[in-house]
């Protein structure tokens, strides 16, 4: 293990321990406000093996997973292509830019009214709320990152006769996919703020769900519980696109 | 026939009446399967004038033609080796020679011969599969030299192609440029700073103004590597100690000379 990971082992140990100690040991902490490590293994006892809020908890998680799934590649798959046209032609960027900039400072969440009203509370709402959190970097950063490419990338490609169609997927896709990359990173984490405030608002499962209800039963080991799932599903979905970016772009030049 | 033909070629960048005037009338005639080499000052417009070869900028007044056509647009018939290299970072050294090769549709067998044989000439065997990123400034400009080379281009333009080399491979290359463009000449436009690499290199040696550029004077170097037999050495360094090679040198240092003074002033 490296240097680094281990530092970071440390400090979460230690946070553990100064948790466990504020809160069973000293009694700094009210429990009743923020829950001790006692009342959180209770809260993941009762919702693996009863349920808790309409399900057991593979229920939620997996619910969880397939909106953000759904969203997330939803939105690439539009946004994607939609950045790269306005990235190489000047038209397009005409076309769409305008759009773009009228989009652009609309919180996501406030497309939440306008989704309920439109598709009610079940999940199809939820999914165009995360498209349009996960759309807009998705696009920006594929534009920015094709409009960016170097200028002798460019030429070096028509010296070498490249024809339109190896233009796009050998030159311009190649060139931007850094640029890409980091759209799609900050699109998950959209997606994932923004599927649990969607849940929030209202659903039938998912960790926002268990949020909510336990929020109602003031229930704050289970609140925690629920966050630290919500933080392990983020944590390992980006790990996973960093792996996928990793093995996509072997030539960049990693950092230190 | 592919010579190059500059006809009185102006170029102004920014706008009309206000702005910066780069060329100001370049005239310049390159036979089919000459090698020119142009010297001049920094920013006097030598890789612009290449750039209209090459079809990447144009004329504000005048006319750039290549065998006899104006130039419209790059073509892997005109290749490049670019000041800055402008290899694929995604792309590894061999698939960096291949690409434009198989875009122009060169058949599978022929290109792996093709590419084999200028990895070996360029000295990259071995590094194949590296990615720019792994290589050398030196080693990236070979690659984009073979990049160039492997096309069989009939007009080669080459902007300070040696630049990023140490003195020893700077050498080999030199040499290996003669000796290619004895065995297979073509036409060829050189751009360096290097008086001497112009001189051992080129046909005629073009040298131009500084800034707004034209050609001050064209010195025709040919006759005398006739005369003199330059080419029965085969080191640069022979060659150098010439007299007859000392004196051309001298010469378009002066006159070099003058222009910086110019531009000192
Ligand atoms: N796209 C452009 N827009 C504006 N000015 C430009 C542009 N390209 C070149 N110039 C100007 O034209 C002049 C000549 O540039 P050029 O690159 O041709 O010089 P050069 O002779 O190749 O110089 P060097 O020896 O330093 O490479 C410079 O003053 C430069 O600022
Ligand atoms: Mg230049």
């Amino acid at each position: 293990m490296s240097r680094r990971s281990l530092i970071g082992l440390a400090t979460v140990g230690a946070l553990l321990v100064l948790w466990y100690v504020l809160t069973m040991v000293t009694g700094t902490i009210n429990t009743g406000r923020f829950p001790s490590p006692d009342d959180v293994w209770v809260a993941a006892g009762q919702i693996v093996a009863k349920g808790y809020a309409n399900g057991r908890l593979h229920i939620h998680i997996l619910h969880s997973l397939k909106l953000v799934a759904m969203g997330f590649l939803f939105a690439i798959s539009v946004g994607v292509p939609l950045g790269l046209l306005m990235g190489w032609s000047r038209r397009a960027e005409a076309l769409i830019n305008p759009i773009f900039l009228v989009i652009r400072p609309i919180p996501p969440l406030a497309w939440i009214p306008l989704a309920i009203l439109w598709l009610g509370l079940g999940d199809a709402a939820k999914i165009m709320v995360i498209f349009f959190a996960a759309f807009v970097p998705a696009v920006i950063n594929t534009y920015t990152g094709v409009r960016n490419i170097a200028t002798p990338i460019i030429e070096a490609a028509r010296m070498l006769g490249t024809p339109r169609l190896a233009l796009v997927s050998e030159v311009l896709v190649p060139a931007a996919m850094p640029s890409i990359f980091t759209g799609l990173r900050l699109a998950l984490q959209a997606s994932w703020t923004t599927l649990v405030a969607a849940e929030l608002v209202g659903a039938v499962a998912g960790l926002g769900r268990i949020l909510n209800v336990a929020q109602q039963d003031l229930y704050p080991g289970m609140i925690l519980f629920a966050m630290i799932w919500v933080a392990i599903l983020g944590w390992s979905t980006t790990k996973l696109l960093a792996i996928a970016e990793q093995r996509a772009l072997p030539w960049v030049q990693v950092r230190g | 026939m592919s010579g190059i033909r500059f006809d009185a070629v102006r170029r102004i960048y920014g706008h009309e009446g206000r702005g910066i005037v780069t060329l100001d009338g370049v005239d310049l005639a390159i036979a089919d399967r000459e090698f020119v080499a142009i010297v001049g000052p920094s920013g006097c417009g030598k890789t612009t004038c290449l750039r209209m070869v090459a079809g990447f900028d144009r004329p504000t007044s005048g006319s750039v033609k290549v065998d006899d056509v104006v130039v419209g647009g790059p073509s892997p018939e005109r290749a490049v080796v670019f000041q800055q290299f402008a290899l694929f970072p995604w792309k590894n050294v061999f698939d960096n020679i291949a690409f434009g090769l198989r875009n122009k549709g060169v058949a599978e067998a022929e290109r792996r011969e093709r590419i084999a044989h200028y990895i070996k000439l360029m000295g990259l065997a071995g590094y194949e599969t590296a990615f720019p990123h792994q290589l050398s400034g030196g080693m990236q400009q070979r690659v984009a030299i073979a990049r160039a080379y492997a096309l069989d281009p009939v007009v080669l333009l080459m902007d300070e192609p040696f630049g990023a080399l140490d003195a020893q491979t700077r050498v080999v290359m030199q040499e290996e440029l003669v000796r290619l463009s004895r065995v297979n000449p073509r036409t060829v436009l050189f751009i360096t700073h290097g008086v001497e690499e112009a001189i051992y290199l080129a046909d005629r040696v073009a040298i131009m103004t500084r800034r707004p550029g034209r050609i001050k004077e064209i010195v025709n170097v040919k006759p005398i590597r006739t005369s003199e037999n330059w080419d029965q050495h085969a080191k640069i360094e022979d060659v150098m100690d010439l007299p007859s090679f000392v004196h051309l040198r001298t010469h378009i240092w002066k006159s070099l000379r003058e222009e910086k003074g110019v531009e000192g002033a």
